[in-house]
């Protein structure tokens, strides 16, 4: 436990560099170097604090938004390693390896380390007080509806005090956009169960059936899901969970199922409703519905051939609950509501509603809540970009020249706002088109509150706590940043926070009661709080409501190739590098890409068949034009995807960033089309229409596995065995 | 250009490390005399003698402070030793903690440097003395714990094997070679386990009884080697 | 000891052990993986580099086959040219197998690669000079040489990155080989503060940096002598046997229907690893 009255960040204090410079000699060093290095003591040291022995403190990781919770290892007031907190329902002492790469987001190099002022096309260090001071001016006399806000996903008491900024400024204009966004899934989810986003058991499933739910990789939970998996596959009494993946390209999630089914792009709602037909098991409009699609034409439509459908209506039938998801693959089109309308349509029907699908909880505190990123905000803000409404604009943990659509011309309708403030960590795209650069403390030195959007077993708020001091002696805390920056209209209403570390603490304090402290003191509760890394509230249950129907559910007929641009664009998500704000992380960089096995280099996936007709082999670098744009990649012969489609990773291909994302790879965002979710707005991710030609280049495509490709050679390296051949019973 | 060179050299290269083997020579005597390592300039010429050496005793209150020691234990500040791998150096803190209400030295100038620090709360720049190579993972714990713990020697003596006579020192300089060789000397000793009488000797048997027993006399006295392969102390 | 005197007594010679009367007693480290937990997902890989301090080599060096990720994990699909994956890829995540009778172990020109008294196969950097044999005769080709100085290379490991590392752990210069070490590092911890208390290390007191990381748990690490531990129940439940390079429930002419395996147990280097293979259902 921490004792109170002291200043954290006294005690994590760096012991010595001796520990680095320890560590980087090597065996260069042979031997006995008397009086050559220095150890540096601790000026005063808690009794915890132990040379050579790592302190664990508690915090929360802000790689992605699931709100794992992390435990960093510190040593020497360094810290070394995040490891997962066991006592996290999220995470259960699990982390994956974007989140273990947290901390190289802290050392990196490319970190921005002071304010930079535009001064031509050259940043020049100003200081804090001067870069306030400009703030001020710049927002003096400016109309609310002339700010805008644009920021990544933010939740906890940040969002309270952004909130608040925004309207001390007068101004509605806050833009929530997050790339990669289960947008559609919300929708869909609230017309289906009456919740955005319920709480999926895989734990409880014998067979999921996910349409391009990526849940092991990137979709909404991955660490958390993936625990589930392991239990549904571990089963009960040997009775296995069964997955299904059903999708265009095989993502993560599908190279682990029983069945992956390459459906033809876009079609995924006429298989759910051919699966509701095969199942027989519908009464009412839903019958109605799903009367015309028959086999013979659901398999036209899709690809998958009738006997697989009659297969996965007889198991669905045969093992009860199961578990449907729709996932952002099924979503990323002008009909992706429909898609999941009729995805969940399915659920509904086998009455899994209740089952596998549950109720889920939620903070107690509105103003907390994630505020949830989408695409459609960032469609509101180029519109208004472009009318030149703005005349000034704050950016916060978006990176939208990178990652909006090359449809929208972001960058250059972003040129036309006034004053562009960016809070950032690195010179991304974004932040040097602004006129401002505030730089931010990282995620290990800052004090923090996260809501996760999805929670697991009853309701927490996480902490993020410093985990040693600063790097960078310039950089700031988000809060701190805000804080001061409200202080400057209501200077008296928050006067009496010295720092957010301080605001922070108060509104904890001020909530004692409701989050679970009610009967101890402050310094405990607070420090109890600070120790645990997580308040665990038993939160507000939503309520599912049992609504079946079809009503409104039409998917569009099939329509017809289009021949200038005859493949379908499916930009791959990876569970590494998901919209790229991490693409300078070397470890990110260097860990392969599971399915593929490349590393630092982007790649075009081409179905071995296509290449055949294209006359394509591996490592060409052929041309992949869309209507907006073109980009050149090297080609990988990738079975797991429709012939009819190719697939570009994103997260690479950044012109900007730091040393370990510039020049690699390229940005499959800059040639995608404006097209939207019919009823959401949403960007259709996978809307894009492409045509691919050679460009008579060849390259060795950098990637881990050998040049035998994937082959075995008959011995018995990766073994696997059919549930019929094997009794899983006995198993510890 | 030396192609030619190459079978010839390979063949005597071979010829020396085959009759090197053959011979069976014994290998020189490992270093085990005491060897002094360089004079280290320290940011604060701590007297080791001063603190941890014996007292005066024509003077048992100690009263002059030029003559003899104050037996102080080396554990009283270096506390880290039996809790972590590394000895570590302690806090300044420590040094405050004692010389804050000690008024006699308050004005000489090591004392003066010293708060000279404290005031700055930075901290002193120590020069590391016993410093082993990095890839040698020794853990003064694991020692404390046998020796001081288990076989209650005296903490100079345990201390000492590795460190020498720190409390006729003023700043520490090395006494023994702390070379591989020199390490190997003592963990291939055969170190009695069980002693006389068949008692097990104080933390050692249960560990020992995992070790092949080297002798077995008939009074019962089992002795076994120290930890011996090569990750025990290589990282 | 003549030519053919040592030839004869060969399978003597490679299994020579410390405490040759007492085989692993009282550790003898071990894992399982289990394969049908697997995704693939590099939580392990990357976990590794944390815990280890190990280079990232940049493009233009994995090009050259010079990557050092000790574990990582390994893509296989299917070879009977189905036009789709339609049942998902292959994924094993192969790290140093930590041979009971190691092949690199005995071409080691200077005993820098040694067997330990816990059964792990150790690697003493300030030992190694380079000669590289090790990695070519590893059937599992699970070492990695150090062909630069990636510690003054201000691509791999500029200042700042430095911080991260690991003071547990050497780090490795330019000419040494290295590998998997079993985290030996935390294994070290573990056993002093044990022996501190006069006790083993207990079952889940000491957990490599894969298994620690794995979202599935697929990866279980322990001591295979326990048999409290996991490992050791896992590899009984399975009736794969350290010490054989044929595995009786393979001889048998019963269905099988356990999954355990070693991989190229044929070798007759007895692998401390034993995967269970992947599941895939037969009903879809």
């Amino acid at each position: 436990m921490i004792d109170s009255g002291f200043d954290r960040r006294d005690f994590l204090k760096v012991l010595g560099w001796s520990g680095a410079a320890v560590a980087l000699s090597g065996c260069g060093n042979t031997s006995i170097e008397d009086g050559k290095e220095t150890v540096v003591s601790y000026v005063e040291a808690n009794d915890y604090m132990i040379p050579g022995i790592g302190v664990y403190f508690n915090s929360t990781c802000a790689q992605c938004d699931a709100g794992c919770s992390i435990n960093g290892r510190v040593r020497e007031g360094r810290v070394l390693k995040l490891e997962g907190n066991p006592d996290s329902a999220i995470n259960k002492g699990k982390l994956c390896a974007l989140g273990q790469a947290g901390v190289q987001h802290h050392y990196n190099p490319d970190r921005v380390r002071e304010p930079l002022l535009r001064n031509g096309s050259k940043g020049e260090t100003i200081t804090w007080e001067k870069a306030y001071a400009l703030i001020a001016e710049k927002l003096s006399g400016v109309q609310g509806e002339e700010i805008a806000f644009l920021s990544g996903g933010v939740s906890g008491h940040l969002k309270a005090l952004l909130g608040n900024y925004l309207e001390s400024l007068g101004t509605k204009n806050h833009f929530v956009y997050e790339a990669v966004a289960p947008g559609v899934t919300r929708a869909a989810n609230v017309k289906a169960y009456g919740v955005d986003m319920p709480r999926y058991r895989f734990d409880k499933a014998q067979v999921v059936l996910s349409f391009g739910a990526d849940f092991l990789g990137s979709w909404v939970s991955p660490v958390h899901f993936s625990q589930q998996y392991a239990q549904f596959r571990k089963g009960v009494n040997g009775q296995r969970g069964v997955l299904i993946q059903v999708e265009s390209k095989m993502t993560l999630t599908g190279a682990n199922a029983d069945r992956w089914l390459a459906v033809k792009p876009g079609t995924e709602g006429v298989l759910a409703l051919g699966i509701i037909n095969a199942l027989g098991m519908a009464t009412g409009d839903v019958a109605e519905l799903v009367k015309g699609y028959d086999k013979a034409r659901v398999s036209h439509e899709t690809g998958v051939s009738p006997g697989q459908i009659d297969k996965i209506a007889a198991l669905l039938k045969l093992r009860s609950p199961s578990l449907v998801l729709a996932g952002s693959a099924a979503e990323g089109y002008a009909h992706g509501s429909q898609n999941a309308a009729a995805i969940n349509l399915l659920n509904q029907v086998l009455g899994n509603v209740g089952k596998t699908i549950e109720a889920p909880v939620s903070v107690p505190f509105p103003q907390m809540a994630p505020s949830k990123g989408n695409t459609a905000a960032l469609k509101l803000l180029n519109d208004g970009l472009a009318a030149g409404k703005y005349k000034v604009l704050f950016n916060f943990a978006a990176n939208p020249v990178f990652t909006a659509p090359g449809a929208f011309k972001f960058k250059d309708h972003l040129s036309k706002a006034g004053f562009k403030v960016a809070f950032a960590h690195y010179l991304d795209e974004t932040a040097l088109q602004a006129d401002l650069v505030l730089p931010l403390d990282s995620a290990l030195e800052d004090w923090g509150t996260q809501v996760p959007e999805y929670m697991t077993e009853g309701a927490q708020i996480n902490i993020q706590q410093p985990l040693m001091e600063r790097l960078h002696a310039n950089t700031r805390g988000m809060g701190d940043i805000l804080l001061n920056l409200i202080k400057q209209k209501k200077a008296d209403e928050y006067k009496g926070f010295e720092d957010y570390y301080a605001y922070l603490r108060g509104a904890m304090l001020q909530n004692k009661g409701a989050l679970g402290g009610g009967g101890t003191d402050d310094d405990t509760f607070w420090n109890t709080t600070l120790t645990q890394g997580i308040v665990k509230l038993a939160g507000t249950a939503g309520a599912l409501s049992a609504h079946v129907g079809a009503a409104g559910l039409t998917l569009p007929a099939h329509a017809a190739a289009d021949e200038q641009y005859p493949l379908h664009l499916i930009p791959g998500v990876t569970a590494n590098l998901r919209d790229g704000r991490h693409t300078n992380q070397p470890w990110l960089q260097e860990s392969p890409d599971p399915l593929t096995t490349i590393v630092w280099d982007s790649w075009v996936e081409v179905h071995p068949k296509k290449a055949t007709e294209l006359g394509i082999v591996e490592g060409d670098i052929v041309e992949v034009t869309s209507k907006t744009g073109s980009v050149k990649a090297q080609v990988y012969l990738f079975p797991g995807i429709h012939p009819e489609a190719i697939s570009i990773p994103v997260g690479r291909g950044h012109d900007a960033m730091g040393r370990y994302a510039r020049g690699y790879g390229v940005n499959p965002f800059q040639i995608m089309d404006a097209v939207f979710e019919r009823e959401t707005g949403e960007l259709a991710m996978h809307e894009t229409r492409v045509n691919i030609k050679k460009t008579g280049q060849r390259v060795l495509v950098v990637k881990d596995e050998g040049s035998a490709g994937a082959l075995q050679m008959g011995r018995k390296i990766a073994a696997r065995v059919s549930t019929d051949q094997v009794d899983l019973s006995k198993e510890v | 250009m030396y192609r030619f060179l190459r079978f010839p050299i390979l063949l005597v290269g071979l010829f020396l490390a085959v009759s090197s083997f053959a011979a069976n020579n014994p290998q020189p005597a490992l270093t085990t005399e005491d060897a002094l390592g360089p004079q280290v300039v320290q940011p604060i010429e701590f007297p080791h003698n001063r603190h941890a050496g014996l007292r005066n005793p024509a003077d048992p209150t100690n009263s002059d402070p030029l003559k003899g020691g104050m037996e102080i234990n080396c554990q009283y500040c270096h506390t880290y030793a039996r809790r972590s791998a590394v000895a570590g150096i302690p806090p300044l803190q420590k040094c405050i903690g004692c010389h804050q209400s000690i008024e006699s030295v308050r004005n000489k100038p090591r004392i003066v440097e010293l708060f000279k620090y404290w005031d700055a709360k930075k901290a002193v720049p120590w020069k590391k003395v016993h410093d082993l190579p990095d890839f040698v993972r020794f853990n003064h714990e694991r020692h404390i714990k046998r020796f001081v713990e288990q076989q209650d020697r005296p903490v100079q003596e345990a201390c000492g094997y590795c460190h020498g006579d720190v409390k006729e020192m003023t700043v520490a300089r090395r006494q023994k070679p702390l070379s591989m060789g020199w390490c190997a000397t003592c963990h291939e000793k055969d170190h009695p386990v069980v002693a006389e009488g068949g008692t097990p000797i104080a933390g050692q048997a249960y560990w020992y009884s995992f070790q092949k027993p080297v002798a077995q006399d008939k009074s019962a006295v089992v002795k076994a080697k120290g930890p011996n392969d090569c990750w025990q102390c290589h990282k | 000891m003549s030519v053919s005197n040592l030839l004869e007594n060969w399978s003597q010679v490679r299994h020579a052990h410390p405490v040759d009367d007492k085989p692993h007693d009282p550790y003898k480290w071990a894992m399982a993986i289990d394969l049908d937990a697997c995704t693939g997902c590099n939580a392990c890989s990357v976990a590794c580099f944390a815990e280890n301090n190990i280079p990232v080599v940049g493009k233009e060096r994995f090009q050259h086959g010079q990557q050092m990720h000790w574990m990582r994990v390994e893509r296989y699909w299917d070879e009977d040219g189905r036009e789709f994956p339609d049942q998902g890829f292959q994924f094993l995540p192969m790290m140093c197998q930590h041979c009971e009778a190691a092949p690199c172990e005995t071409v080691c020109p200077v005993a820098a690669t040694n067997h330990t008294a816990d059964g792990l196969n150790s690697q003493i950097y300030n030992r190694c000079i380079g000669s590289r044999y090790c990695s070519a005769n590893c059937p599992f080709k699970v070492r990695y040489f150090n062909w630069y100085d990636y510690p003054t290379d201000e691509m791999v490991w500029p200042a700042e990155m430095t911080q991260q590392m690991n003071p547990d752990v050497s780090v490795r210069s330019k000419g040494v080989m290295e590998k998997c070490t079993f985290c030996v590092q935390r294994l070290s911890a573990a056993k002093v503060t044990a022996k501190g208390e006069g006790r083993i290390v207990r079952e889940g007191e000491v957990q490599t940096a894969c298994q620690q990381a794995c979202p599935t748990g697929a990866i279980s690490f322990g001591n295979l002598v326990n048999p409290e531990s996991r490992v050791h129940k896992q590899w009984e439940a399975q009736q794969v046997d350290l010490v054989k390079d044929k595995q009786e429930k393979d001889e048998s002419d019963e269905k099988a229907v356990l999954r355990g395996y070693r991989i190229l147990e044929e070798l007759r280097a007895y692998p401390s690893v034993m995967y269970l293979e992947r599941v895939r259902e037969s009903a879809v």
